[in-house]
């Protein structure tokens, strides 16, 4: 019996051990760009105060054109075979919009509230992802000559930075239908599109994650940035505190005033002191509770957004 | 005595050409010993594989066609090939550290042995056949085999992961 409980006990602290000592697993989507969906009339027009914005129309842009739908889904397809399954962006709209008409309807069994949703919430409710592959083609025509000028592009959502890419141009066909040559062109990219993506996971893994740190004040703190401790600013205390904290010390101090600091390039480690995964808001968790202790008390709201933005703002929560 | 001369004779041709074959096969493990070979994307293949052409070395011809296939899978693992025509993108080997092969000594030398695990991996795109233009004469001695070959990199990547020689994408998430 003794021998049992043994047993167990190793196996459950094995499956413990690997399931903390796996890293947060970014999420990718494939979303058409910009310019596609503008070259393919796939665009949406407001008018804002007199001037127009053109976004793009998604919905429209997967109800309507199937060469998308087929090149999406190959890709998805070859990344799920690596072991990296992207979310589907189609899928995506289509759940936020039946999640958005259930919160509507939805009302307490007992005092019938209806269920609370801030307007910060209803900014947040996009389809999102860590990663995003931007997708792009054109056809090339020339005579009877047909190309695929194809790009791929990973962008970080958080730091806005390209970590991975395929573009090129396939070879001129006079015979197959658009629809088989971006069937080349994608698995003639792919390739080499998953290998970038593998040299910035090595780099992440080497170096910790790259996320941005904002630090922000409420207008109605009688404090700010420039306020001494102990002879030392606020913001110099902050930085001390990166150095301290970050993978190899790494960061840039892109902005600091008295009443805001921003914070790029930081590399923060994939795992903490107990060997728990953590992300932008368990790193920034520290520093807040940091500033909220003795000898700075200072009150703050964290707020977050994905695995690689993590905001403070001083003053009260 | 008659008959005793016939049995000898049948067994001296016999021993004569095993000790011929086996030397013919050193021969053509000695010619790709040092893997010289060149690899050029010939195409795009189905999802999963690539289309090449394995250009080897040797002064023997049939020498050379025995091994492209064994240096098809090698170029894929451990070279890649720059991109080019028919809408060829560059390929970079599957392992990008050279001192891998090195390290798995072991793994490898199993791997492409005579018949070994890598003849699961190619198979002739052309059945065999080869271009008048791919059997150059380069030398006095020496021939250029060119034959294209279909290398299934996917398998063949999955097969090093699983042996702990590369990592895969989704590898520490």
């Amino acid at each position: 019996m003794k021998i049992h409980n043994l047993v167990t006990l190793i196996i459950c602290s094995l499956i413990c051990f690997s399931s903390f000592s796996q890293a947060k697993k970014p999420t990718l989507m494939v979303v058409p760009s910009d310019v596609w969906c503008n070259q393919n009339g796939y665009m949406m027009e407001f008018d804002n105060q007199g001037s127009t914005i053109r976004i793009p129309d998604y919905k429209r842009a997967f109800q309507e054109n199937a060469e998308v739908l087929q090149v999406i889904s190959q890709i998805n397809g070859m990344m799920a075979e690596r072991g990296f399954p992207l979310k589907n962006m189609e899928s995506a709209i289509k759940t936020m919009e039946s999640n958005a008409v259930e919160d509507a309807l939805r009302s307490s069994k007992d005092s019938g509230a209806a269920v609370d949703e801030s307007p910060i919430d209803a900014i947040k409710k996009a389809a999102k992802a860590d990663i995003i592959i931007q997708l792009t083609w054109t056809v090339n025509k020339t005579g009877p000559k047909k190309s695929i000028n194809f790009n791929l592009q990973g962008l970080d959502a958080y730091t806005d930075k390209q970590v991975a890419t395929a573009t090129g141009t396939g070879a001129p066909s006079f015979s197959a239908e658009t629809p088989v040559l971006l069937s080349e062109a994608v698995i003639s990219h792919m390739d080499n599109f998953t290998l970038s993506l593998q040299n910035h996971f090595d780099d992440m893994f080497e170096n910790g994650r790259e996320i941005i740190v904002r630090i922000q004040k409420w207008d109605d703190w009688d404090g700010d940035l420039e306020t001494e401790y102990d002879g030392e600013e606020l913001t110099y205390i902050i930085e001390d505190w990166m150095a301290d904290n970050t993978v190899k010390g790494r960061f840039s101090t892109t902005d600091a005033t008295e009443s805001m600091m921003l914070f790029e390039q930081v590399r923060i480690p994939l795992y903490n002191d107990k060997g728990r995964a953590i992300d932008a808001r368990r790193f920034v968790r520290e520093l807040s509770k940091y500033l909220n202790d003795a000898p700075f008390s200072i009150p703050n709201k964290l707020v977050m957004k994905g695995l690689g933005r993590a905001t403070i703002i001083l003053g009260s929560k | 005595m008659k008959l005793k001369h016939v049995i000898l004779s049948v067994l001296f041709i016999g021993f004569c050409t095993s000790v011929n074959a086996q030397w013919k096969k050193n021969k053509a493990n000695e010619d790709t010993k040092i893997w010289r070979y060149d690899l050029e994307c010939e195409g795009i293949a189905k999802q999963g594989s690539k289309l090449v052409k394995v250009w080897s070395y040797s002064k023997n011809p049939k020498h050379a066609i025995s091994r492209g296939m064994k240096n098809a899978v090698h170029g894929i693992i451990f070279k890649g090939y720059a991109g080019g025509g028919q809408g060829c993108t560059p390929f970079a080997a599957l392992v990008s550290d050279p001192a891998m092969e090195e390290k798995h000594k072991e793994f490898f030398d199993s791997f492409f042995a005579d018949g070994g695990a890598y003849l699961r991996y190619v198979s002739s795109a052309t059945d065999g056949s080869i271009a008048p233009g791919d059997r150059l004469k380069i030398s006095k001695r020496e021939y250029k085999i060119g034959i294209v070959v279909n290398v299934l990199t996917d398998q063949l990547r999955k097969l090093l992961e699983s042996e702990g020689i590369i990592k895969s994408l989704n590898s520490g998430f």
